[in-house]
């Protein structure tokens, strides 16, 4: 710490000096601190006096995060290294996207698993070191103070959401007949709606366990999968039950107000239970109560489950909307992306009246977020049938103008589903200009890792597809890695951009990439490999690149460690293997792999062969020639008879040699009459 | 036909949209093949004259000139008056304008262009030149060329302004009445008429309203007359089309009082999390982890301020400058060296706060002041 001090000591001089000549900002301690510069500076106050009368303020009050800000302003990224977080260790430096996310899952769950002992174990952690204190180091007082049976009792237990204890402490009043308020009620109705009834299961226990922690604390990765598990169990059916404690304690309360129903609408809405909340909503107008806006949203949002056809959606939707205009409620910028979620399930409808929703937005001065203008992409590009590309280049000239706050939890998915848009339409140009958006200011914030995964590598292969292949490269070399982990697909289209811009040269480097990512046992991409790289004659040094990846690809096929099973051979790969070494003159290696031909009953292609020739004829090593025209003959093949004739025209053999291949000769003549045979 | 009037169309903006509204007569003129000939001249020649006309928007001179190029000498004064009083017209307009009366003009250019081949299919066949003149009153372009056209064909050399102009205005008076009542039996027409031959040039007229349609509100009129003449899907675009009138805006006071109201439910905070988790990402560099700590409150405050955690508002200056408290004392002599000594001490003391040092002094003062007698005998 007092090092600390020291360093900030320093810190503060220089910031002070900048302060005194940059912002003109004199503060009060200035003057005292050295009388030239004050002089100086009130020179410079009295000409800009002639203009204006400039207040100055006796002290500048730093925000605490300027100067860190200031400084993290000033470092980019790193286009060699792994994201920050992986830093720690760097054998835990992730190869590819399976990996990352593991690695970044295990990180925060180690946190989570320091907070949960922390949290169970307070009487541990009773000792404060630091001075001064660190609050957010300590455990939380999870126990509730007070003791006996009171309302007092009962209102902490709800403030520390302890789901059972409430309901047991409510029942409880009750049968000691002592009346618990109105208020204190409402907030019960309201733990118990947002936990859906308040049944705890173990899987509710986990889900407030997590809720309960920190949002600043708690980093973002770990919120990808919470979302999820929090869809999944929204999806799996109403989880709210039949007079569950909510609905329980609703009925038998005394008095209700408009809070009460709408609490229950809203859980109701929470927890699937979508006719239900319906009914309470008309319950809440024959009570004559009016609903707030947050009901109203959750009730927009049920819109979809409630009616069957489009057209009545959407009618139910203005419905509720005309309702909170006469009930004076007025409408949020959530109130309208509710609307425009529902929309996205009414079809042509949802189409035609999204727009008029967002002029009405408009003309109530409500900003859209970017959750709307996601709603609305996901309407207009639905399927395959989005051709033009106005409504997207539209929604992007507002997003680029703007810089976003994010205001609903659907903001999240603006991005990844505007680069899907651009890769449909295949529109590079509107993919550029959305990559520009999200690197304006805070917008990368919008994509956590999963998400930040996705949308990359869908950019990239929009990029393989319809960049020129020094821009895909360069690009390549500035993502891989640093921001996403390219995925097996990417590799296709990146290897397909190439074969197009005819720079297969490059593929020995991008085989390396492979290896890295761990991709080195994906068949497909192994074939896609071998099949570019054998294709055409290219000069010495790129053959001999070549055929040293195609030995790293063979190796993948040859039994190595314990519990690898070698990937199988397929014969065209075999065929792609023999002809990378033949031309690279590896005559031994090439009839390596021809001998697997045998192995896995396959056939060699004539290309295949007439190249092994070529190449011993090149190495001058007749025996292999030999060999191979006799397991040409083994295997049947009509053309044994034509190698073997080239192999008698073009090699000088020695009277051996010569009398091995007469001796072949049988063999084949056997083969060729049983081929003869077959013919006839 | 279609070829040529379409390589018209790669001349520019208005080209393309005159070869577009030439698009559908072309095809029901198809059956008529005597006449198409002379339309097509007309169409291609009108191309290439607006091209000029697009290329010098400013300078209508060369117009006249590629105009003049076409006419004989005979009609030359007459045409260019014409051409000057059309220029004019268009220089009053902006260009913004011009596109979206374009824009506006097409749908009924293309119902009198239809609605005139039925006229000329069906009825006693007139001449050319009659034919063309019936054209031209359609858009200022269109004038321009037919009188080019016109002038070119050795039958109209003596055909005055006034003639042209009437005409002009006759046609005004067609379209204006078919713009308020007519139009949509006439689209209706039209539509049964050339299903197959004018989806593409829909098309073609939806992207071009789509491209124009974010003009300045000059066009509002006409935007409103499109929205309602054509179909749903030529709206497609987020500047245009109606609200939906439910709500109306609310007065600040009231948004306040509602907010005001309501203490924050556990609805509230959890749906604040959640937002707040949105753009929760982890730190991509080691600052924004030190910011991260700092908001935390794991991490000493930057910039490191000396003064952290003193309570009173007094400022560094007050604890150190003591001197303006020693007014009352004697300017010199023992006391005054004795008092020096203390604020000396008591400006290097960190623990006791700016008053309690004035209370030291103070105490100081007033005992001198009660052993005044005393010191004063000695």
């Amino acid at each position: 710490m007092a090092a600390r001090r020291v360093a900030g000591g320093c810190w503060q001089r220089a910031l002070w000096l900048g302060l005194g000549r940059r912002c003109r900002l004199p503060g009060g301690r200035d003057g005292y601190r050295s009388s030239s510069s004050s002089s100086a500076l009130e020179k410079t106050v009295d000409n800009s006096q002639v203009t204006q009368e400039i207040v100055l303020p006796r002290r500048k009050t730093w925000d605490k995060l300027a100067v860190l800000q200031t400084l993290a302003s000033t470092v980019n990224r790193d286009p060699t290294a792994a994201h920050y977080m992986f830093q720690d260790d760097p054998f835990l430096m992730p190869r590819n996207a399976a990996s990352a996310r593991l690695y970044s899952l295990s990180k925060e769950s180690g946190r989570n698993a320091a907070k949960y002992i922390i949290k169970n174990f307070p009487q541990y952690f009773d000792k404060t070191f630091a001075e001064p204190n660190v609050p957010c180091l300590m455990p939380e007082s999870l126990k509730p103070q007070t003791e006996g049976v009171s309302e007092e009792a009962l209102r902490e237990r709800i403030h520390l959401r302890m789901v059972k204890e409430s309901v047991d402490m409510f029942d409880q009043l009750l049968q000691a007949g002592t009346p618990v308020s109105l208020e204190t009620t409402n907030s019960l109705l309201d733990l118990l709606c947002f936990y859906g009834g308040g049944e705890p299961t173990p899987e509710k226990e986990q889900e407030e366990k997590e809720d309960l922690e920190e949002p600043g604390v708690n980093a973002s990765e770990q919120k990808a999968p919470k979302r999820q598990f929090q869809r999944d169990s929204q999806s799996s059916g109403p989880r709210w039950r039949e007079n569950n404690h909510a609905e329980r304690i609703f009925k038998i309360m005394p008095e209700r107000n408009a809070h009460s129903y709408c609490t229950m609408i809203c859980g109701m809405v929470k927890h699937g239970a979508y006719s239900k909340a319906y009914d309470m909503y008309i319950d809440l107008l024959n009570e004559r109560h009016k609903a707030d806006v947050h009901t109203f949203n959750a009730l927009i949002r049920a819109v979809p489950y409630l009616k069957e056809r489009f057209a009545e959606r959407w009618e139910l939707a203005k419905e509720f909307l005309t309702h909170m205009a006469q009930q004076k409620v007025q409408p949020t910028l959530l109130t309208f992306n509710s609307v425009l979620k529902s929309l996205r399930r009414c079809g042509g409808v949802g189409r035609a009246m999204s727009l008029l929703v967002l002029k009405e937005m408009e003309a109530l001065d409500i900003e859209p977020s970017l959750a709307s203008y996601d709603h609305l992409l996901a309407m207009f590009y639905k399927g395959a049938d989005a051709q033009s590309s106005d409504i997207i280049s539209e929604v992007l000239n507002e997003v680029e103008k703007r810089s976003f706050t994010a205001q609903d939890p659907d903001d999240a998915d603006f991005f990844i589903t505007a680069m899907q848009v651009c890769c449909d339409l295949k529109d590079i140009k509107l993919a550029y200009q959305l990559n520009k958006a999200l690197e304006k200011g805070d917008n990368w914030k919008f994509l956590d890792v999963d998400r930040l995964n996705g949308y990359w590598s869908k950019f990239f292969s929009l990029l393989c597809m319809m960049e020129q292949i020094e821009v895909v490269l360069k690009w390549y070399k500035e993502m891989s890695s640093s921001l996403f982990y390219p995925s097996p697909k990417n590799i296709l289209d990146l290897l397909q951009a190439l074969d197009a811009a005819n720079q297969l040269e490059v593929i020995p480097s991008v085989w390396e990439d492979v290896k890295q990512l761990g991709f080195s046992r994906r068949q497909d991409l192994l074939e896609e490999f071998l099949c570019l790289m054998s294709r055409d004659q290219h000069p010495s040094e790129i053959q001999l690149a070549f055929a040293k990846c195609a030995e790293e690809i063979k190796a993948v096929h040859e039994p190595a460690g314990l519990g690898q099973l070698p990937l199988e051979w397929t014969g065209s790969a075999l065929g792609h293997a023999v002809v990378l070494f033949s031309r690279a003159g590896r005559t031994q290696d090439a009839w390596n792999m021809m001998e697997h031909f045998q192995k896995i009953s396959r056939i060699p292609t004539d290309k295949v062969m007439d190249e092994f020739l070529n190449c011993a004829k090149q190495t001058n090593c007749p025996d292999e020639a030999i060999k191979m025209v006799k397991l040409a003959a083994s295997l049947g093949l009509m053309s044994s008879q034509r190698l073997k004739s080239r192999i008698e025209e073009e090699f000088e053999l020695s009277e051996t040699q010569k009398k091995a291949l007469e001796s072949i000769k049988w063999d084949g003549d056997s083969s060729d009459s049983d081929s003869d045979s077959d013919r006839e | 036909m279609w070829g040529r009037v379409r390589g018209g169309g790669g001349f520019g903006l208005a080209a393309r949209l005159l070869g577009m509204a030439a698009r559908p007569h072309g095809g029901a003129q198809g059956r008529t093949h005597g006449r198409a000939r002379s339309k097509q001249e007309l169409f291609s020649t009108s191309s290439v004259l607006s091209k000029d006309k697009d290329k010098s928007a400013a300078s209508k001179d060369s117009t006249h000139e590629g105009a003049a190029k076409r006419k004989e000498d005979g009609a030359e004064t007459p045409k260019q008056q014409l051409l000057d009083i059309i220029g004019n017209m268009k220089v009053e307009v902006s260009y913004k304008k011009k596109l979206q009366q374009l824009k506006a003009s097409e749908s009924k250019k293309q119902a009198t262009k239809k609605r005139e081949s039925l006229d000329i299919e069906g009825s006693v066949p007139q001449g050319i030149t009659e034919d063309t003149q019936r054209g031209k009153p359609l858009n200022p372009e269109l004038v321009k060329a037919a009188s080019a056209v016109a002038s070119s064909l050795p039958c109209n050399k003596k055909q005055t302004v006034s003639e042209l102009l009437a005409q002009l205005r006759r046609h005004e008076e067609t379209t204006d009445k078919q713009k308020k009542g007519g139009t949509i039996n006439i689209r209706n027409v039209i539509s049964e008429m050339t299903v197959k031959r004018q989806s593409p040039a829909q098309r073609g007229a939806r992207i071009f309203g789509r491209i124009s349609l974010q003009l300045d509100e000059d066009g509002q009129r006409i935007r409103r007359e499109r929205s309602s003449a054509l179909s749903m899907d030529s709206r497609r675009s987020l500047k245009v089309g109606k609200r939906l009138n439910i709500f109306t805006k609310a007065s600040t006071e009231q948004e306040h009082a509602l907010e005001t109201v309501s203490s924050p439910t556990i609805w509230d905070l959890e749906f604040a999390k959640e937002v707040a988790a949105v753009t929760a990402q982890p730190p991509r560099n080691g600052f924004e982890e030190m910011i991260q700590w700092t908001k935390e409150g794991i991490l000493w405050e930057f910039p490191i301020d000396n003064e952290v955690g003193m309570d009173d508002d007094a400022e560094f200056h007050e604890h150190i400058f003591l001197e303006k408290h020693l007014e009352g004392f004697p300017k010199e002599g023992p006391i005054r060296h004795f008092m020096e000594l203390v604020i000396c001490g008591l400006s290097k003391n960190p623990y006791l706060s700016v008053k309690q040092k004035v209370e030291h002094i103070e105490w100081f003062q007033k005992y001198f002041e009660e052993k005044k007698e005393l010191l004063q005998e000695i």
